[in-house]
């Protein structure tokens, strides 16, 4: 019964640990693949794909999405887009080893509805979609993998990313807690 | 100057050097006749032991799945037929040599006892249903009687019809990657465990849910078995087997098939289904789906790569 019960209760890493395994998975990702992690990379490929499929002209008329598009390699053969599946499946494991995955569910504030958290939630990701491209790459490919060689600009974006959310949190935690 | 002709028998489009005739057709059909094979047999297994009470689902409510599998399956192997009319031509003859004769008279029988079986439980399913005509009471009452060596024939031909889907390809000894005898009871455990995740998918019942997880769990370990046998087999064969093998060992398919068939199509489901078994909370249509979805790549992929293997340079 009691390991049942561990089972259903939600169990969540110490971030300073968490911290510390990122870290090392940065560290083997390097030795196995000979390249950093990344996870706006993925959305990109899947972007360009879908465009390249909906309006081929127009997509390889546009000067960004045509950089990625090449006859005879699909954009969403790229290691990004398998290593962000791996992300997705291992997460979902974690999420059911950890007591965390119920059933379908919004999670957010009791001050918000589910509605509102949703809406909140795509425009903060397209906002980090755009910033990510502006600044050549996400908080995994730019700031950790990035700032993992000493490269400046990853650390610039690793400042600015959390220094920026640091700094602005107060006016939408409302959305939040 | 002497000059000299040569004629080559080789360019035979669509056959030589490359097989380009087998489309989507020949996969799905594989695939949903395995499929079909997979329910039928654990329809059929869970009547001859007498657990029909325990079992409602695999019994009952997933042979729907069964005939419409076939029909649609049945439906696309016709769609690939260049000459339509001529099918019937299958039937004016048996020859035990031949793999899609075997296929082709077992499909005969098997198709129409799945539809047999379903409309045998239809007054169970369905309370108050009646099929008016009295002819077909007392039909319906005769394959009732006759339940158990019912399933008994239906489980052996479901047995061939599984074998059959991976024999089908293993017969063309043209085809490196096809010409493996591991393929017929690659294909049958394939096809039992896709059947049995649909049954699984399906069932509300939470211990006929454990007694099926724990059978799927050891169908899929079998099948990895297989997969591993299958390229040990070819690693240790002639050139051309070292080269079909080699499609999946760091050429074209490698990608696919190793991230969609093997990691998730089978290693990330029974890694799951043993969770579940063990009393986490899984979400109950995620192994099931990623098990069939594994098993409709593996035929497009086994299709598509076989095709492209060859003999002769």
């Amino acid at each position: 019964m009691k390991k049942e019960k561990l089972h259903n209760t939600p169990h969540y890493i110490n971030p300073y640990l968490g911290g510390v395994l990122l870290g090392l998975l940065v560290i083997i990702t390097v030795y196995i693949t000979g390249r950093g992690l990344g996870a706006s990379g993925a959305i990109k490929s899947a972007v360009v794909t879908t465009a390249d499929a909906i309006y081929p002209e127009g997509a390889r008329e546009n000067p960004y999405y045509s950089r990625f598009i090449s006859d005879g390699h699909s954009p969403m053969y790229n290691w990004l887009v398998f290593e962000s599946l791996g992300i997705f499946f291992g997460g979902l494991l974690s999420g059911i080893i950890f007591g965390r995955v119920k059933k379908f569910r919004v999670e957010h504030s009791p001050k918000i509805t589910s509605k509102t958290r949703l809406i909140v939630a795509l425009l903060g990701g397209i906002l980090f979609g755009i910033g990510s491209q502006f600044g050549r790459g996400c908080s995994s490919g730019a700031a950790l993998s990035g700032s993992a060689t000493f490269s400046l600009g990853g650390v610039i974006v690793m400042l600015l990313l959390f220094g920026t959310g640091y700094a602005i949190a107060w006016m939408f935690k409302k959305l939040w807690i | 100057m002497k000059e000299e002709l040569f004629v080559s028998g080789r360019d035979i489009p669509n056959i030589d050097p490359y097989l380009h005739i087998w489309h989507w057709q020949i996969p799905l059909y594989l695939y949903l006749g395995g499929l079909a094979a997979g329910i039928l047999f654990f329809a059929a297994y869970y009547v001859i032991k007498g657990k029909e009470k325990q079992m409602q689902t695999t019994v009952k409510w997933a042979t729907i799945i069964a005939p419409i599998a076939l029909v649609i399956g049945l439906g696309a192997l016709f769609w690939d037929l260049k000459h339509k009319l001529y099918f019937w031509q299958l039937y004016t003859t048996i020859r035990f040599t031949s793999p899609m004769s075997w296929g082709a008279w077992t499909l005969m029988l098997i198709t129409p006892m799945s539809i047999v079986w379903v409309a045998s439980y239809m007054k169970e399913m369905i309370p108050g249903w009646d099929w008016k005509w009295d002819i077909l009471n007392k039909f319906e009452a005769w394959v009732i009687k006759y339940r158990v060596p019912f399933a008994w024939v239906m489980m052996v031909l479901s047995v061939i019809l599984g074998v059959y889907t991976g024999i089908l390809l293993s017969a063309f000894n043209a085809r490196p990657l096809w010409n493996s005898s591991i393929l017929g009871p690659l294909f049958l455990t394939s096809g039992l465990s896709t059947g049995l995740a649909t049954i699984i998918w399906l069932s509300k019942d939470k211990n006929e849910r454990k007694v099926l997880t724990r059978i799927d769990l050891i169908l899929v370990i079998v099948e990895l078995f297989l997969i591993i046998h299958l390229f040990m087999g070819f690693l240790a064969g002639s050139a051309v087997k070292t080269e079909a093998a080699s499609l999946f060992l760091g050429g074209e398919f490698t990608v696919t098939f190793w991230v969609f068939v093997v990691i998730l199509g089978l290693a990330f489901p029974i890694v799951l289904e043993a969770f579940e078994l063990r009393g986490y909370h899984v979400p109950k249509w995620l192994p099931p789906f990623l098990i069939l979805f594994g098993g409709l790549v593996f035929r497009f992929v086994m299709v598509e790569a076989g095709q492209i293997t060859r003999f002769l340079y």
